[in-house]
């Protein structure tokens, strides 16, 4: 009897063990022989993509869309994709981000979209963002947006310091990258230092990057062409004598200086003149983070506001240096069993007349997605002002610009029309699949050498050092 | 019935059959499988590899960052564990001291273990927010008079691995101090009880009994430390920008494998020469311990308990 005891519970035990697998297994063969909806798996970087799934759900009610939403903060989106797709366990659709897009187009794991080029035809798609995903005369990925850069100023420390803030004239003061440090200089004297140029080192290094004549490889060598130099001086240059907040890009300080709460270890009030930001930085960074904020009071329940809102005292002009910064493409990993749905997916994302219209003009609000989707919460919502990747369809809204908030904003300004004049000479010959990781390497030496802890020959050293560790392929002398 | 007793045996491997195939599944293939891809040059980009030999331990050697990341972990490690369990040590004195008599000995060691069930990823944004710029460290140092100006943390090397240290520290003591404390309540009141009657001070009380009777939860307290230290990776991955910044001071081994790994191309045979070089590093030193400490401890356990019983007879 007790032999048989114990024989039945180590039974147990290994059922247990091998239990969930089976079930799991039993599940999804139910679902492929049941008539439920077929299923479409997204993954992307932000909600941007999921509001165009949920509208395309609205279109095609027949389908069920699993989307699914991983940061990039420090690589995490690109590594779990990379592992994904290696392993084959891809989702059907995937969203890629300007600085790892080509990555992903030069390997064999999206498939070919090529046939869907006269449909971008039609709509005058900007030919860099074809460019930007075509591979060996291969089109795989597709793009809703096109990201001319702008630069972003106050109207009101423009008046303060310059005696105007008309854009024309701004533009000349900030013209080139001489004039801007000119200028730097000029509203910290004015200010006593209490109003800085820009918030951090990083704002300005996309600049350079965007203005280099040679790519970061040539023949599997890495360049470091002159405009990494200059990019190091007027790094220094801003950081040793004050002309930036010394805050982190995408963090706190950065944005406090957008609806003017920054204040310094003393308690001075600090403001920021100019945030160099391209076209989606406009909508979803600049004007949802110029409103007063809510924080908690210490030690009690209470909330406080801090900052003011700041709408209607920005302006908009081209800034130091012609530049583009970001944007999205959409791709069908190769060998999904949906691709006729992922290609339709990837067609109503970024080759779809009446889609992109809705998207740019703010059509997809809370309301709209929820009568589709009632799970989706109340934040997910595309306000107006994204800058679509049509020459076509900007062409044709660009004026309806004229009244919109973006336009209230930037005290009238139609930014849209500007961005409409910038976006066909945007070239992104230079872009190539290693960027990312050249770039992320360069920042800890830049800032170094801007604060005077390392010898600019110490800081190259450290860069090359750096690329050699991420990129053990690349020759680096 | 001779017969029964040979029989029970084999429900011993049934047993322990589930383990034995989890850690060869789970455990011992990976390893394996992990040596074999360091011959290798596979990327996570790429279908096609092939065996390259010692290319990646050579390539690694090379550039200094190996070496550094096996200094800093060694380093982070050393800094926090010292005062680890140093202060683990003395709380755990005190709180099974029968002298002392401290109340709500529960609620302490839960307040003191609370830190190491917080996610660390949200510890490492809590300390990246405080120690920022304009956080409010900075402002309150600031304004209480402490520094003239505000610091910028996470661009000097000695700050951010000071940072890094304390918080393994204050999430790990806890949970040293549990394991201190049961070893120390397992050792036998009237050893106490007999020494006081010898009018032996704490300190004495600690040295002789105490340490001498602890040491074999010592060896298994620094073996898990060191293991768990050698792995060293979310909070300073998450704190800085996931690249052992500034000047690579917090880049320890897991992460550089990490960044090899997540590199544009995802090197896979790279990440796995550092990640076999971490399993022979932390061998060798686990075994170091273990050796030098049982060894210690065969021969001092023999000499206490010699004294012990000397000292007991004396008194009769």
């Amino acid at each position: 009897m007790k032999k048989l005891i114990s024989l039945l519970m180590a039974a147990f035990m290994l059922m247990s063990l091998f239990a969930g697998c089976s079930n799991k297994s039993a599940e999804t063969n139910n679902n492929t022989q049941s008539n439920e909806p077929k299923v479409l798996r997204i993954w992307s970087f932000t909600d941007e993509v999921k509001t165009m799934a949920v509208a395309f759900q609205g279109k095609h009610p027949d389908i069920k869309v699993e989307y699914t939403m991983i940061p990039m903060t420090n690589g995490e989106y690109q590594t779990k994709i990379k592992s994904a797709l290696q392993a084959g366990e891809g989702p059907d659709v995937i969203a890629l981000e300007a600085s790892f897009v080509r990555e992903f187009i030069e390997s064999d794991y999206l498939e070919d979209l090529s046939d869907l080029l006269p449909l971008a035809q039609q709509l005058k798609t900007y030919q860099f963002t074809i460019d930007m995903a075509t591979h060996d005369g291969i089109v795989k990925a597709f793009s809703y947006q096109a990201t001319p850069g702008a630069y972003f100023y106050r109207r009101s420390l423009a008046k303060k310091y310059f005696g105007t803030d008309d854009p024309e004239k701004i533009q000349e003061i900030v013209g080139d990258m001489k004039k801007f440090e000119q200028a730097a200089k000029v509203i910290k004297e004015k200010s006593k230092g209490n109003t800085y140029m820009v918030a951090s080192i990083g704002d300005f290094t996309n600049l350079f990057f965007a203005n280099r004549q040679q790519p970061w490889v040539v023949d599997g060598k890495l360049v470091i062409d002159p405009k990494v130099d200059e990019l190091f001086e007027v790094a220094k240059s801003f950081r040793q004598n004050g002309y930036e907040a010394q805050a982190n890009q995408w963090q706190e300080g950065w944005f406090a200086g957008m609806n003017d709460s920054l204040v310094d270890a003393k308690g001075n009030p600090k403001q920021v003149f100019s945030y160099i930001l391209p076209t989606w930085g406009l909508p979803y960074v600049l004007m949802p983070n110029s409103a007063p904020k809510e924080v908690k009071v210490e030690g009690s329940d209470k909330t406080k506001t801090v900052g003011k809102n700041t709408a209607g005292d920005w302006a908009c002009i081209n800034g130091p240096m012609p530049y583009q910064w970001g944007g999205t493409w959409v791709a069908a990993v190769k060998g999904t069993k949906n691709l006729d749905l992922a290609k339709e997916f990837v067609k109503f994302v970024a080759l779809d007349e009446e889609n992109l219209k809705n998207w740019a003009l703010g059509t997809y609000t809370n309301e709209y997605l929820k009568k589709i989707d009632p799970t989706i919460g109340d934040k997910l919502s595309q306000g107006p002002g994204d800058f679509v990747s049509s020459q076509k369809v900007v062409e044709e809204i660009a004026s309806q610009f004229d009244n919109a908030e973006t336009s209230k904003f930037l005290a009238g300004q139609n930014s849209y029309k500007s961005f409409a004049e910038a976006a066909p000479n945007i070239s992104l010959k230079l872009l190539q699949g290693t960027d990312d990781a050249i770039q992320r390497a360069l920042n800890d030496p830049l800032n170094n050498y801007a604060a005077g802890k390392a010898t600019k020959e110490q800081a190259l050293k450290q860069f090359k050092e750096a690329v050699k560790n991420a990129l053990p392929e690349l020759i680096v002398e | 019935m001779a017969n029964t007793k040979i029989n029970k045996n084999y429900y011993g491997y049934i047993f322990t059959a589930p383990f034995i195939i989890g850690f060869l599944l789970f455990s011992l293939y990976p390893l394996v499988y992990t040596f074999y891809l360091s011959f290798t040059n596979m990327t996570m980009m790429s279908k096609a590899y092939k065996l390259i030999g010692f290319e990646n331990f050579k390539k690694l050697f090379d550039d200094r960052f190996f070496i550094q990341s096996l200094l800093n972990t060694w380093k982070i490690w050393l800094l926090n564990f010292i005062p680890q369990i140093g202060i683990a040590m003395l709380l755990a004195v005190w709180f099974t001291s029968t002298r002392l008599k401290i109340k709500f000995v529960g609620f302490w060691r839960t307040i003191f273990y609370l830190p190491n069930i917080l996610m660390p990823a949200t510890i490492a944004v809590l300390f990246f927010n405080f120690f920022s710029f304009y956080g409010p460290v900075n402002q309150a140092a600031v304004r209480l008079g402490i520094i003239n100006d505000a610091i910028e943390y996470f661009r000097h090397s000695g700050w951010t691995v000071s940072i890094v240290a304390f918080i393994q520290w204050w999430m790990w003591f806890g949970s040293t101090l549990i394991i201190l404390m049961a070893g120390m309540t397992s050792i036998s009141p009237s050893f106490y009880e007999s020494a006081m009657v010898d009018g032996a001070n704490s300190w004495q009380m600690f040295r002789k009994i105490t340490l001498p009777l602890l040491r074999p939860v010592l060896v298994y307290v620094l073996v898990t430390s060191l293991v768990g230290g050698m792995q060293m990776f979310d909070i300073p991955y998450m704190l800085t920008d996931g690249r052992g910044s500034p000047n690579g001071s917090i880049m320890t081994m897991n992460i550089l494998m990490y960044m090899k790994f997540s590199s544009s191309k995802g090197h896979i045979g790279a990440a796995a020469s550092v990640g076999v070089m971490i399993f022979i590093v932390t061998c060798l030193s686990a075994l170091l311990i273990v050796k030098l400490l049982s060894e210690k401890d065969s021969k001092n356990n023999a000499k206490a308990v010699k004294g012990e019983v000397k000292g007991y007879e004396l008194h009769n």
